[in-house]
């Protein structure tokens, strides 16, 4: 079942035989046989909540199959646990980053293997020069001794990569690695990443960008609903073959067909924002109906910007919606005055995973489910929700369920729903929205944003996923350091000439 | 942090600007304790010729010398992000119990009287580690509870009466060694030790490693439990050695010696800079916190502040300590 990747001679490192996992009677993984060799990248395909993850957890020790068999370089294991499997070279790279804020970055790379002289004492700068050359071997120039906190996602990102995979690492595990980065810290990682192949280390892989799946991988294992469909060699597959494997039907087309809409009445018009901590300033305007897109690199300052727009961050300038002006810094009046803001950190700050579907949904408008007497309308609150729910295509069992037991697709589902719960917002700000989403539900939330522009609904779209941005879009801007660095019409727009924007003239476009 | 680097690029970007009215307004609420109290200590030396005087200086360090032994402690704790609330309650019974075996006619020398009383706080400490690092009590439920345990074991072995009658050996305690007095030799040995502890070894790193984000250390390999369970101990020791010299400086064991000690102690790591999240701040700034209420204390005592007052005075300052530290990570963010 395995690729050929290495003749006959390669080397098992990663063996399953009929695993099986539930959760309160939920099958997550069913009778899961697959094996992964050494010195190889496998892919594993498969929309949110097909058991990539409970598969990770598994061969990294943090959570027991309820049977079946795992043999680690043919070594059969038992009474595992997330020690034993760093004992044996397994490391994992989860998708939240886990790095201490206030640490040094070489502290950060090299906890756990401290070196120390005799008498107990660090030796400091033996660390520092240490950090310094593993970061130098992967051409990431970040200063060792700077708190990590300092460090841009993409960064700490890859200095979270860097920790995993150099302690002797031979099974390494990543789930999404390139969710947060831009195109080059992408190529950065493949680098680490072709090295590690080249250790022979095995590599086990989650993504949703087709194109790194082809670039990089040695295989592809498509999972759906918990049991592994497909594996073989990824020049063996196309990338309609994995799509259609993955969400089990043909997905005729992922982007829908852009409504233009003919109105030329602006909804939001930006004169000199200025946003603290950078220096520049922006304008610009959404039309209703326009579908807005903002482009750059990660850390360009789009998130800043929308938050500013919202209220969410101190900055000065002018905003006017619908013709009126809209004070800065008051979230509340933006929202009155309806604009809705799906921010880019979901789990920090878009929903409430330890709160119902029900108040998640329901919480920005309590008000409007108020009776006179202060208490909530319960009955009203249900019907609506439910209704929004519906229109949103949210897959969930009851309103009463924990949102953070949702998969990530539904997740950022019930972040745009809560806005469209008292009709439609005059602004839509989407920042990232489909980060760590799979193919199916993004198709569902491309539609969705589709549909809402054809409604009249004015949309700010930050992404960093360039066929989204352009397959979305009427207009893009690419922000560059806090500056508007072009516009592009919808016949202009490129991949190549957001890119070459992005960066600026200098290559020198990150820290 | 995302949005940090970028702030500090611009913000090196305008230094050459010139200095804004928002860094100097910075600079002076981060600064505004220290500001107020060396304003309060010059008006202090010029009126008053009895506080700026060696004998006064050397009295206020005896005076925090306990209390800087019960401040390292909580910082080792608050650095993994525990609280303990029991080292008040230690102070009283680990004297209570020392001063029991240290009684003139005892058979028992005065060295195992002071070890007896020191493995009490210690015993007391380690039995609050297992319950936050094994049994997961929350600290401030687990050491709040050894609080009273502590407190009614005092009670009980002193049968609520001062233990007094000690040896001279054991009062000596509270005397002098090379001109030091001995507390505050203590003190220095302590402070000393504990910040080569958490800024060179790796058991340092460890502790902040597990109050900075514990999932990430505990991938990273560290035995997180084994962290926990030892700064709870360490605390208790501390806290131990505190009661056995407060009990020599009062001569006597006394049940209550220590009530309410743990929010001083708390107090100054808070002053200093520890943050209760966890993770953040040095020895260096426990050293100022508890120097600053000594200081305080000593002063509002010379010119005649009460009591009740200087417990306002003390109680606003830990909340402007925790405000300035709150506004200044704001505008970090």
């Amino acid at each position: 079942m395995a690729p050929a990747t290495g003749g006959e001679t390669t080397e098992i490192a990663v063996d399953c035989s009929g695993i099986t996992k539930s959760y309160d009677g939920v099958p997550v993984l069913r009778d899961i046989s697959v094996r992964f060799a050494r010195g190889t990248v496998n892919v594993l395909a498969g929309e949110n909540g097909a058991g990539k993850s409970t598969l990770f957890k598994i061969i990294s020790g943090q959570v027991h199959p309820d049977s079946g068999a795992l043999k680690l370089f043919g070594e059969p294991v038992r009474r595992f646990d997330a020690r034993h499997a760093q004992g044996l070279g397994v490391s994992i790279i989860p998708q939240e980053l886990a790095p201490i804020p206030d640490m040094k970055v070489w502290q950060n790379l090299l906890i756990g293997r401290e070196k120390s002289s005799p008498f107990g004492l660090l030796r400091r700068r033996q660390m520092v020069d240490e950090a310094a050359a593993m970061m130098e071997s992967v051409g990431l120039s970040v200063d060792p001794t700077l708190p990590m906190k300092r460090l841009n996602v993409a960064n700490t990102q890859m200095i979270e990569i860097l920790k995993a995979t150099s302690r002797q690492a031979r099974i390494i595990l990543m789930d999404e690695p390139t969710s947060s980065l831009s195109k080059r810290e992408t190529e950065q990682l493949f680098r680490v990443i072709r090295r590690l192949r080249a250790d022979g280390a095995c590599i086990l892989y989650t993504s949703h960008r087709m194109e790194e799946i082809e670039e990089i991988s040695d295989s592809v294992a498509i999972m759906r609903d918990g049991a592994i469909i497909r594996h073989a060699p990824t020049k063996d597959l196309t990338e309609h073959e994995i799509i259609t494997d993955m969400v089990g039907r043909e997905i005729t087309e992922l982007f829908p067909d852009r409504t233009i809409t003919e109105s030329v009445k602006p909804v939001l018009e930006v004169r000199d924002l200025h946003v603290s901590g950078y220096n520049a300033s922006v304008s610009f305007s959404v039309k209703e109906g326009e579908i807005l897109g903002l482009g750059g690199l990660v850390g360009a300052g789009r998130s800043e910007m929308l938050e500013a727009i919202y209220g969410m961050r101190r900055a000065t300038g002018q905003v006017t919606l619908d013709g009126r002006d809209l004070p800065l810094g008051h979230m509340q009046e933006s929202i009155k005055r309806g604009i809705a803001m799906v921010p880019e950190d979901r789990k920090r700050s878009g929903i409430l995973t330890s709160l119902s579907i029900l108040d998640n949904v329901s919480l920005p408008h309590l008000n409007t489910f108020t009776s006179s007497g202060g208490i909530l309308e319960n009955a009203k609150r249900r019907t609506q929700s439910l209704d929004v729910l519906k229109r949103t295509r949210v897959a969930y069992a009851s309103l009463g369920q924990k949102v953070g037991h949702l998969s990530g697709g539904n997740q950022q589902k019930v972040a745009l729903a809560r806005w469209l719960v008292t009709g439609t917002p005059r602004l839509l700000i989407l920042d990232e929205p489909t980060r760590g989403i799979d193919v199916g539900a993004r198709s569902e939330l491309y539609r969705l944003i589709n549909d809402l522009a054809a409604q009249g609904v004015a949309v700010l779209l930050a992404s960093s996923d360039m066929p989204e941005l352009i397959n979305l879009s009427h207009r893009v801007l690419v922000i560059r350091e806090g500056r508007i660095m072009g516009e592009l019409k919808k016949n202009e727009l490129e991949q190549e000439t957001i890119l070459r924007l992005a960066m600026g003239r200098s290559s020198n476009a990150n820290q | 942090m995302q949005t940090n680097s970028i702030t500090s690029d611009a913000a090196s970007a305008a230094v050459p600007a010139g200095i804004s009215a928002r860094q100097v307004g910075r600079f002076a609420l981060r600064y505004a304790l220290v500001i107020i109290l060396a304003l309060f200590l010059v008006t202090l030396a010029v009126s008053n010729h009895s506080f700026l005087t060696f004998s006064n200086m050397n009295v206020i360090l005896i005076q925090v010398a306990a209390n800087a032994l019960l401040a390292t402690g909580a910082t080792f704790v608050i650095l993994t992000g525990g609280i303990d609330l029991s080292v008040g309650s230690i102070v009283g019974l680990s004297g209570v119990v020392a001063a029991l075996f240290a009684q003139d006619d005892g058979a028992i020398t005065c060295t195992e009287a002071v070890v007896l009383g020191v493995l009490a706080g210690t015993a007391i400490g380690a039995f609050n580690g297992l319950l936050v690092a094994f049994a997961r009590v929350p600290p401030f439920v687990a050491t709040l509870g050894n609080m009273t345990v502590a407190s009614g074991l005092a009670f009980v072995a002193s049968d609520g009466q001062p233990i007094s009658g000690l040896s001279d050996q054991f009062l000596a305690l509270s005397g002098t060694i090379f001109g030091i007095s001995i507390p505050v030799a203590v003190m220095i040995v302590v402070v000393v030790v504990a910040w080569i502890i958490l800024a060179r070894t790796k058991f340092g790193m460890h502790i902040y490693a597990v109050g900075g984000n514990p999932q990430a250390a505990r991938v990273a390999g560290v035995n997180l439990r084994a962290n926990r369970f030892a700064v709870y101990t360490i605390s208790g020791l501390l806290a131990g050695v505190a009661g056995v010299i407060l009990a020599a400086r009062a001569t006597a064991g006394i049940a209550t010696n220590g009530t309410g000690y743990e929010l001083n102690a708390i107090a100054a790591a808070v002053i200093g800079g520890i943050s209760l999240a966890g993770g953040r701040g040095s020895i260096i700034g426990t050293v100022f916190g508890f120097l600053i209420i000594g200081v305080l204390d000593n002063g509002l005592n010379i010119i005649n502040v009460s009591p009740f007052y200087q417990l306002i005075v003390k109680g606003l300052i830990i909340i402007g300590a925790v405000f300035v530290d709150s506004v200044m990570n704001r505008s970090d963010d």
